[in-house]
């Protein structure tokens, strides 16, 4: 649906979405984060030394994990998350 | 009961493996055997996981990593490049993240994370167990006969497959977990359905590849699995140990090969005192073989006048493991 076309209902439906649902899905993408990050530290571990699966089947999986490597090293390296003041 | 019996009573062990401390026949016997199947009317690859592999010198052939090569009818032999086969998977592993993110080159830490990863000790073990899945699913033989790693390294991997098996299993629970959120998500935000996640179907291959090479060394239908042995001290103690760990590990063990037997015929003509001593020796350790052994030894194989390379002598030693 193009913005221009965009009715009444369906900004009430954005409003209603923000009151009552956007808390609970900003929780839950967060949770998604952390667990993205602890899935790569189990298995590509052994990029900061820690050697966790055989790293003949964990260079299988690095395709997926490549954008989040970064960030995931980052936030390694962080006590407090960043992310807390970002949301 | 004899070699030729065992294989004859029990036609549906189709994965055969000599294994044994190094430098005591597990070559030489695997292509005896391979060999004698052969001439049988049996389709049979030999083919061997051992970086030093030595097939292509019992054969006289060049055959190393140039997949199967046909030795004779019925018979083909083949030599892993664990190596080659290392290097074609890392370039496939680039070409995919270059095709996921149109990269023009891998960025520096995944290069980095790459190489790293190639040069760790498991790695070799890992991709050439992964090649043996291929060989043995792919292929339409009737015999495989394994030219095994020495002993340790099929315990090591054996060992390690139960441990793998339980992580993936424990990673694999986790990405589903991420997978609910991430649906969740998209429920509250009334998007259409999140893609099928393709990590998790990578995790569900990697545990099916390192089931089913375990799984080959494990199986007690199809797999006969023969330590081979001389008569000597250290031999035998070794081959205790690793036979009550193999048995831990659920490999079925089909008897024991007693290689390097000076034959006693000797003792009836003049020989020097030291091949005299020799031979008592190993009659004394052959005692001990009956003892700890008894009738699982499958064969007993002599000396030869000379090393076991060429067909004419791989034929002649499969006539002496496999008489009646």
């Amino acid at each position: 649906m193009s913005p221009e076309k965009k009715g009444f209902l369906s900004n009430l439906k954005e409003v209603i979405y923000g009151m009552a649902a956007h808390d609970m899905s900003r929780y839950a993408l967060r949770t998604r984060a952390s667990m993205e990050h602890l899935f790569i530290l189990i298995t590509m571990g052994d990029m900061i030394g820690i050697p966790i699966l055989p790293p003949y089947y964990s260079l299988r999986l690095l395709p997926y994990v490549v954008p989040q490597i970064s960030t995931w090293k980052r936030r390694l390296l962080r006590e407090k998350d960043i992310s807390d003041a970002m949301f | 009961m004899s070699l030729k019996k065992l294989f004859e009573q029990h036609p549906e062990r189709r994965y055969v493996m000599f294994g044994g401390k190094g430098g005591l026949g597990k070559t030489t016997f695997s292509a005896a055997t391979a060999y004698w199947l052969a001439s049988q009317g049996k389709k049979v690859l030999v083919f061997s996981v051992d970086p030093q592999a030595s097939l292509s010198d019992i054969f006289q052939r060049d055959i190393f990593g140039k997949g199967p090569v046909k030795i004779m009818d019925n018979l083909w032999a083949q030599e892993i490049d664990a190596d080659q086969h290392i290097k074609q998977y890392q370039g496939e592993i680039r070409q995919k993240i270059l095709d996921m993110y149109g990269f023009d080159q891998i960025p520096d830490e995944i290069e980095q994370y790459i190489q790293a990863a190639s040069a760790e000790p498991a790695m070799e073990e890992s991709a050439i167990f992964d090649a043996v899945v291929d060989i043995v699913v792919e292929g339409s033989y009737d015999y495989y006969i394994y030219d095994l790693v020495p002993l340790g390294h099929a315990l090591y991997y054996l060992s390690m497959a139960k441990v793998y098996d339980e992580w993936i299993n424990k990673i694999t629970h986790l990405r589903e977990e991420m997978r609910e959120y991430e649906e969740m998500v998209s429920r509250l935000k009334r998007e259409k359905e999140t893609e099928e996640d393709q990590i998790l179907r990578e995790l569900q291959y990697i545990r099916t590849r390192i089931n089913a090479s375990s799984r080959i060394l494990t199986d007690k239908q199809k797999t006969a699995f023969f330590f081979v042995i001389v008569p000597e001290e250290m031999i035998l103690v070794d081959t205790q140990k690793a036979a009550g760990l193999f048995e831990k590990f659920d490999v079925p063990i089909s008897g024991y090969v007693v290689n390097r037997m000076i034959p006693r015929e000797l003792l009836q003509v003049e020989i020097p005192a030291y091949l005299r001593n020799r031979i008592e020796m190993q009659s004394h350790y052959l005692k001990q073989i009956e003892t700890m052994f008894g009738d699982q030894v499958a064969s007993f194989v002599p000396e030869l006048e000379r090393d076991v390379t060429g067909l004419p002598m791989i034929e002649k030693l499969a006539g002496i493991m496999y008489r009646d």
